[in-house]
């Protein structure tokens, strides 16, 4: 299998399988405007992504690579969170800062799936706290004024309907 | 809000915006004074130094987070802060939910932020008023539900409907008591583009209604009659375009259960009027008789038949559905004059039944062995069918590979032995033997 290598922002340089590389978007798009060569060795330079965070994001990609098209989205259907395989959850055991990197990378590479499970694990954090405990839980100013608040409370009263 | 209040609310806008504490600010804000509270002097918790904080996302994923939560979850993250509350107002994070709320009164605050969110679906659990203001907020309604709002008049609904909703195409008045014939009139002018319209227990509607809906909803594929007890074979012969009105001839889906003035001839009607037809309630139309069956088996899609309780149904009736060869779902429970001799006539036109009810019929074993080739069914309800044996389920155990649900309720004479043919079935995952049987 050809390989392609990938930098970090920090300079660090990974080598990856190229359909494994492929399952995110972006690099699919480079490569197709670029016109690679799957014979020679190009770098492709990955801004926005930290070592630390490209390591986890080719671990969880070389996993998935064999993985079907994620299913179009049904609007009338509550989204799920509650079907993150196990290999996912033991995955994403890390800590919020890590997270929330791992959500930007995959959205910056466009990894569909990847981001669809970073952001089922924060709804999961998220789900059955008030607004207080969602705050102290993500450290969160509350920077509403009084009147804000009083209007916000109103405008979401019907969501606690049922 | 009086002088006080507004002290203390600014007093508190100082102190409480630095603060981070659990405390309940409601009541706060109700104390005639300023509290004693030494804890709100405790220093801002410092934020963890290390690693990415969450308002880092951007709002578009934080919606997309947002997207996943369920609908009472998305409302308490609007609430945590600014940034979470724009980002918790996109439409992309509302996509599809319909929204459930008591309206008391016109709420302005409320309305604009559902248009924001673009909400489409509204369902009113309860009213007093404020429908007319509600409507107005949000034109891209497209499903609105009154459902047991019993309180609906039809002047509220004129008012609401006032000028035209060319968006909304589902209309639930279940049960809206007071509503008659002078509403559907205003709805078939305003809401032209309906292709559901709920008036189950609408008790005051009358043939005229009917004539107004055939006049103006052109586009209808679902009506629900339940109980509306005025209406006569002429209030049908309307939908079917019988006379001066156009009809309503893409209509897909009707329910007249217990509409008990209504014969065969109202049936000859449906036959000729409405062809896109697939399913139809009559159950409790006491005065169907086999010959509208007749009219009905002429319908080239219909699919779904319900007419349990019709008294007036035999198994020469069940025969002439047979013939359409199309039926996939067919309900005859406590049709006493239907049992074994319909499945005698009726076993290979009714192959590609799915479902099948025959609860409480005059049905024995024999019948069972007919019914056991019916090979598709997935649900079989033969509930209280006191003369089923052991030998009827064992045929029913060879025969209906693909059965997923069953109802046995009432079936005294059947054991545990003739039990154990049903249960050995791949695919079952219902069982119902009601309360008579210990298992």
């Amino acid at each position: 299998m050809p390989n392609i290598k990938l930098q970090s922002s920090d300079n660090e340089v990974f080598a990856v399988d190229i359909e494994i590389a492929k399952c995110s978007v972006t690099i699919k798009t480079m490569l197709e405007d670029l016109g690679v060569d799957d014979e020679e060795e190009e770098v492709v330079p990955l801004p926005n992504v930290n070592s630390a965070i490209l390591k986890k994001v080719i671990q969880w990609a070389t996993y998935h690579k064999d993985d079907p098209p994620l299913p179009e989205d049904d609007e009338n259907k509550e989204k799920r969170t509650d079907d993150i395989s196990s290999w996912d959850a033991d995955f994403l055991k890390v800590d919020q800062g890590t997270l929330f990197e791992l959500i930007l990378a995959a959205n910056y590479l466009d990894i569909k799936g990847l981001l669809d499970v970073t952001c089922k694990t924060v709804a999961n954090m998220i789900k059955g706290k008030t607004p207080d405990e969602i705050r102290k839980t993500f450290n969160i100013k509350n920077d509403f004024t009084a009147a804000e608040e009083d209007q916000v409370r109103k405008e979401n009263e019907w969501c606690e309907e049922k | 809000m009086s002088a006080w209040t507004e002290d203390a609310l600014s007093w508190r806008d100082e102190r409480l915006s630095l603060t981070e504490l659990p405390t309940n600010r409601r009541k706060q804000r109700s104390a005639p004074y300023r509290l004693h509270r030494p804890h709100l002097h405790v220093p801002e918790p410092v934020p963890e130094p290390q690693g990415t904080h969450i308002s880092r996302l951007y709002p578009e994923l934080l919606a997309l987070i947002f997207e996943r939560l369920p609908v009472r979850d998305r409302g308490r993250a609007a609430q945590v802060c600014r940034a979470w509350k724009d980002a918790a107002d996109r439409r992309s994070v509302w996509r599809g939910v319909e929204a459930a709320l008591h309206l008391r009164r016109p709420a302005p605050i409320l309305f604009a932020s559902l248009a924001r969110r673009g909400i489409r679906k509204l369902q009113v659990l309860s009213l007093r008023r404020g429908l007319r203001d509600a409507v107005a907020a949000l034109p891209g309604l497209e499903s609105l539900s009154l459902s047991g709002c019993y309180s609906v008049t039809d002047a509220a609904l004129a008012s609401a409907f006032a000028s035209e909703l060319p968006a909304l195409k589902r209309l639930d008045l279940s049960l809206c008591k007071q509503v008659t014939d002078s509403s559907l009139g205003r709805i078939a002018q305003s809401l032209k583009n309906l292709e559901e319209l709920e008036l189950g227990g609408c008790c005051n509607i009358t043939d005229t209604g009917l004539l107004l809906i055939a006049w103006g909803l052109r586009k209808l594929r679902r009506l629900n009659l339940r109980s509306c007890w005025h209406v006569n074979d002429a209030g049908i012969a309307h939908l079917c375009g019988g006379g001066e009105a156009r009809g309503t001839p893409d209509l897909e889906h009707l329910g007249l259960q217990d509409c008990q003035r209504l014969t065969d001839e109202a049936l000859k009607h449906v036959a000729t009027g409405l062809p896109n037809l697939k399913s139809i309630n009559l159950s409790f139309c006491v005065a169907v008789t086999d010959a509208g069956l007749r009219h009905l088996a002429r319908l080239p899609h219909l699919e779904d038949i319900n007419l349990r309780a019709c008294d007036g149904v035999s198994d020469a009736g069940v025969a002439h559905l047979a013939e359409s060869g199309r039926l996939r779902a067919l309900d005859v429970s406590f049709c006493d004059k239907v049992g074994d001799e319909a499945l005698s006539h009726a076993t290979l036109g009714l192959s590609g039944l799915r479902s099948l009810s025959l609860s409480a019929c005059r049905l024995t074993d024999e019948g069972l062995e007919r019914v056991a080739r019916l090979s598709q069914l997935e649900t079989l309800n033969i509930g209280q069918c006191t003369r089923v044996t052991d030998r009827g389920l064992r045929a029913l155990g060879d025969g209906l590979l693909n059965l997923r649900a069953i109802d046995l309720y009432g079936c005294t004479c059947i054991t545990p032995q003739g039990l154990d043919h049903i249960v050995k079935l791949p695919r079952l995952s219902v069982l119902n033997l009601g309360l008579w049987h210990v298992r």
